[in-house]
């Protein structure tokens, strides 16, 4: 019952289509999830410490990371994961350090030079990804001038389309004591967002799963960001600061929830169409989060007829770069140039090929045995749970005017995406 | 005591891939220079 090589080769090359329009599919649905998560921080408003703020949502992240991979595929497949790649772990706990220096200095950048010039400086994350991507990954290689302009393009306008909608959706910013401090700042964010995707797409090709790598990403989160937080405050500010900030830790845990949803469909877009495609699709959150702002929050009410327009132009243009891109996707001769790369990973630290192949094909290797939950992923599950409905049922629902039916609009929007995504990523991967 | 051995020589062999491998470096690199950038704007 074999396929014969033509037909074998024939079929694969339908796969990677498939596989390349989930890529795709997981970038925009992280895009519309990642954005979302800005919604519930938007309800806090005291005035907490910025860094109280990412540790609290750090906090929600770490339970939603580690209780949701053990409810989708279970323990036991992350502890086979690791077992197979533990090299892995180590890049992973990276990742999740990178994320978390870069998250603080972007606190630093928004304080000294306001939203609407840090947002381009450190979003050029996703150029820096295609670099990454081109030297150490062999992406776009061999794809043609079209596909590079389609990518670089696109990159670039939404690049452009980001820059405008951040001057539009920031209000009048003071400049800080050291403009040049946020600038430098801002800069770092980005050369450290975009260096992050070196660990996810090395994991990629080397077959772990997206919900493996995430798991171990964030202890590293967690780790640096606990280090960061009390190095920078102090034992005693901190927990002053979170004992203050009791009845709204349920709303920054839930932004943390949503962003892990968001953040799980980006590294499958990192894994199905690479880190010079994923990161500018996924970088589409802006959109969501002004979306949401805007919609919702009523932040631009009563601006000027100009803002409007920068807002309309710039969403356009951000539009007609993931347009770009999601049409560039990986040519045949590309797609060769991936499986290289994922050879040299199988080379260098001794993993079976057949069962690199298998992963980024998105399907089980032969004889690997099934996902399967036991109770411990129960526990897990059953924890994060308690966590958020203790915090929920002591959270303060917060007095401030919101629209609410566009609210439900976008809410269902995402559900639809998360539904059409998921669904898509269950039966053609089975979310491996 | 082979198997002790095998698992020694597994994980010196692991250990020794990931630290000459360039893609360790980068991010590793860019990571310090990162908390010291941190460092230095507070």
């Amino acid at each position: 019952m074999s396929a014969s090589p033509i037909t074998a080769g024939a079929t694969l090359s339908a796969r990677s289509r498939t596989l390349q329009l989930l890529g795709i599919l997981s970038g925009l649905t992280a895009g519309a999830w990642l954005g979302a998560a800005e919604a519930p921080t938007k309800l806090v408003t005291l005035g907490l410490s910025p860094m109280v703020i990412s540790l609290v949502m750090v906090i929600g992240v770490f339970l939603a990371r580690w209780s949701l991979p053990a409810l989708i595929l279970g323990s036991s497949s992350i502890s086979a994961d690791a077992r197979r790649a533990p090299h892995l772990i180590v890049w992973a706990i990276l990742a999740g350090c990178l994320w978390a220096v870069a998250n603080t200095l972007t606190v630093y950048a928004i304080r000294d030079i306001g939203l609407s010039i840090a947002f381009p400086l450190w979003n050029s994350n996703s150029l820096l990804g295609i670099l990454w991507g081109f030297l150490f990954f062999n992406e776009l290689r061999g794809a043609g001038l079209s596909r590079w302009l389609g990518v670089l393009g696109g990159t670039l306008v939404m690049c452009i389309g980001a820059a405008i909608l951040a001057i539009a959706s920031s209000g009048a910013h003071t400049p800080g004591a050291n403009p040049a401090h946020g600038i430098l700042a801002a800069l770092g964010a980005g050369v450290l967002w975009g260096t992050m995707y070196i660990p996810y797409r090395k994991a990629y090709l080397s077959g772990m799963n997206p919900l493996s790598f995430v798991t171990f990403f964030t202890i590293g989160e967690l780790g640096m960001m606990s280090t960061l937080s009390f190095g920078t405050l102090g034992s005693q500010y901190l927990f002053a600061q979170l004992s203050a900030a009791r009845g709204v830790i349920f709303w920054l845990m839930l932004g943390g929830f949503i962003w892990v949803i968001g953040d799980l469909f980006q590294q499958y877009a990192a894994k199905y169409v690479g880190i010079s495609r994923g990161i500018p699709l996924s970088n589409t959150n802006q959109l969501w989060g002004l979306l949401w702002g805007v919609l919702v929050f009523g932040e631009l009410h009563g601006r000027s007829t100009i803002t409007y327009t920068q807002v309309i132009g710039g969403s356009l243009l951000m539009i007609l770069g993931v347009a770009a891109i999601a049409l560039a996707s990986a040519s045949p001769k590309e797609s060769a140039q991936w499986k290289a790369a994922a050879l040299r990973e199988s080379d260098r630290y001794g993993l079976s090929p057949d069962f690199v192949e298998a992963r980024m094909d998105g399907r089980q290797s032969i004889g690997e045995t099934a996902p399967s939950r036991g109770i411990i992923d129960w526990i897990f599950v059953a924890v994060a749970t308690a966590v958020f409905v203790y915090f929920a049922s002591i959270a303060r629902v917060p007095n401030i005017p919101a629209h609410w039916t566009p609210a439900i609009f976008l809410s269902i929007a995402s559900l639809i995406l998360l539904a059409v995504c998921g669904l898509r990523l269950w039966r053609t991967t089975r979310f491996q | 005591m082979t198997n002790g051995t095998g698992t020694s020589q597994q994980s010196r062999n692991l250990f020794s891939s990931v630290l000459t491998d360039i893609q360790f470096w980068v991010p590793v690199a860019v990571l310090l220079a990162g908390l010291l950038l941190l460092e230095w704007i507070r």
